[in-house]
């Protein structure tokens, strides 16, 4: 066991640190959740928590999960993940307020000025479509997010592999 | 390196084209980089120079006592602390600091000694406006005189030295001081441009220099101005007498680190926007070259669009991925160990092996995926093994290995028997 990790604060830990133990929290809760429903588990035929429909739910709760895990690591230094962590919150509560959040942006979207006439202009509208929040930034910013996001990216695959693998290994 | 050698070319034309000594205040620009480098040689022999040149120990301290105020930081600032025996921190700046071997060749070339003689007068046009800018004209009186009375004596000294130091820490002085000056309102006046600013507040900041000291250069580079002074440096000479202050307009980015000093070149338009508009295309350009490192194999791809469009695909398959894990994080995963998360932190987090396993757990991915074979097989060694106890894995991992690494890490506790169980008995449909 290390003591290390029980203490981790988020200034010390690198982001590896912070994203792994959000993200297996995150999944023990989830766990917690299907296992406290009412199929048990020592059963070969756990039917309800292998059906598709639940299986996908599951699916999906898992990659909000990750994606949450990995925006709070960064916290709100970037705008990509300050736009995952509204885009999650507005999801969890489902509001009107998510509605008009994405209005205001795409106003901010349709009202920036298309300065730049750069051959590249496709591809980096088509960037924008990846990045989460891309789409209210100019070339400059989109290019240093993407280089952020994708480190991040790298880094959640190497756990999340980890975690696969050592779930799967027996 | 090249952008040396045009330096030196640049610094040579700068004295002969300095004739003109009251019209040449542009000529500094140039020079600031070479202050910086030439005050790095010349730290160490300052000292010793000092003695014969009493000139500079008092003529220049109202503008020491300026520059301090002003709290600039570069190696001008250095230098100018050595020789008049300030007790101002000798902070240095980094860039352009190895290339000080060049300057060793430099006092060797005969023109050197015609170039000596030029000094004063460059110097004094140059210095009197950039002191005129700061409103004190009495330091340009004094920067006027002293620079021409007393510097004959010290020139046969200079020239003399067999060391080429000696010779270099000469000019240094006098540069050192125009670059002082230069630098102190500058770093006060100039405001911090965040990365994040969009244009207008960089063109406004342009224009706002331009307004202001257009003699003013500043020191403070990084690689970005060495390159763009390898490009203008052999385009100054067309420009040396003319219009210097609409030429050496500079844009409000980052210094070391937030200005960029941009010279318009010969032929390109001068006005803020244009200018503003190189400062941005660099600013991507620079960025896309770091994307360039990010995304494996794309060493040799040139051309803006292409980088792109391999960006755009390397994130498009991490996202994939993520979904993938996360699919398969969702089938294999219905357990819940308290004690298990924290072996798992530990594991995962000490161990660095576990790309090499998307081998075998990937078949889902299929032939639009390129990336993930190449991602893991480049990011295996770039990943440091931070435990003592894991060694570190072979680049070609396999399951087995993997799988024996898995049972070296983990320590033999029930819990993993129950995990093992558990898992092949919830795993019917995988």
């Amino acid at each position: 066991m290390n003591p290390q990790l029980l203490s981790l604060s988020p200034n010390n830990s690198s982001l590896k640190s912070r994203f792994t133990l959000g993200f297996l929290r995150a999944l023990k809760r989830l766990n917690m959740q299907t296992s406290s429903s009412p199929s048990p588990p020592q059963t070969v035929s756990s039917s309800s928590s292998s059906s598709p429909r639940e299986m996908c739910r599951r699916y999906l709760r898992i990659r909000i999960a990750a994606d949450a895990s990995m925006a709070s690591a960064v916290g709100s230094r970037r705008a990509w993940s300050r736009t995952l962590l509204l885009k999650i919150r507005n999801r969890q509560f489902r509001s009107c307020n998510s509605s008009a959040r994405r209005i205001s942006m795409k106003k901010k979207c349709s009202g920036r000025k298309m300065k730049k006439k750069l051959k590249c202009d496709k591809e980096i509208n088509e960037l924008r479509k990846f990045v989460p929040g891309g789409e209210a930034m100019d070339a400059c910013s989109l290019l240093d997010e993407a280089a952020h996001y994708i480190k991040c990216l790298n880094t959640q695959v190497k756990v999340m592999t980890r975690i696969a693998d050592i779930y799967s290994a027996t | 390196m090249g952008s040396h050698d045009n330096d030196d070319m640049g610094f040579q034309h700068r004295n002969e084209g300095s004739l003109n000594c009251p019209s040449s205040g542009m000529s500094t620009n140039p020079l600031p980089e070479k202050v910086s480098r030439m005050a790095m040689s010349s730290i160490s022999m300052f000292k010793p120079s000092n003695a014969p040149d009493p000139f500079f120990g008092s003529g220049w301290d109202p503008l020491v006592s300026l520059s301090q105020s002003d709290n600039f930081g570069g190696s001008s600032v250095a230098s100018q602390s050595e020789y008049t025996n300030h007790p101002y921190p000798v902070a240095m700046e980094t860039q352009g600091m190895s290339s000080t071997s060049h300057l060793v060749q430099y006092p060797s070339d005969s023109s050197f000694v015609e170039m000596v003689p030029k000094l004063p007068c460059f110097g004094s046009g140059s210095f009197s406006e950039m002191v005129g800018s700061f409103g004190l004209p009495e330091c340009a009186g004094i920067s006027n005189s002293g620079c021409v009375a007393n510097y004959n004596p010290n020139r046969d000294g200079g020239i003399d030295r067999t060391s080429t130091m000696g010779a270099q820490s000469h000019d240094d002085r006098q540069i050192s001081e125009e670059g002082a000056l230069g630098s102190s309102p500058n770093g006060k006046r100039r405001k911090r441009v965040p990365e994040s600013s969009p244009n207008k507040n960089a063109e406004g900041e342009l224009n706002k220099d331009m307004s202001g000291e257009s003699s003013d250069y500043l020191k403070e580079q990084d690689e970005k101005k060495t390159k763009q002074e390898e490009n203008a440096a052999s385009n100054l000479r067309g420009k040396q007498t003319g219009k210097q202050a609409k030429d050496n307009s500079q844009s409000g980015d980052a210094a070391k680190d937030s200005y960029i000093h941009v010279r318009a070149r010969r032929g390109q338009a001068t006005n803020s926007h244009s200018l503003a508009e190189r400062v941005r295309r660099e600013k991507i350009s620079e960025r896309m070259r770091l994307l360039q490192e990010l995304v494996p194999g794309c060493n040799k791809i040139t051309g803006k669009a292409v980088m792109l469009d391999e960006i755009i695909n390397y994130v498009q398959s991490l996202q994939q991925q993520v979904e993938f894990l996360s699919m398969k994080l969702a089938t294999v995963n219905p357990e819940v160990n308290i004690d298990i998360e924290r072996i798992l932190s530990k594991d995962i987090l000490n161990s660095r092996s576990g790309g090499g396993a998307i081998f075998g757990f990937s078949p889902g991915m299929n032939s639009s995926h390129p990336y993930p074979h190449g991602i893991f097989q480049g990011t295996l060694p770039s990943m440091p093994s931070t435990a003592p106890q894991f060694p570190s894995l072979p680049q070609t991992v396999l399951d087995n290995e993997l799988q024996g690494l898995f049972h070296m890490g983990f320590d033999s506790s029930s819990n993993i028997d129950n995990l093992g169980q558990n898992a092949s008995r919830l795993k019917p449909e995988l």
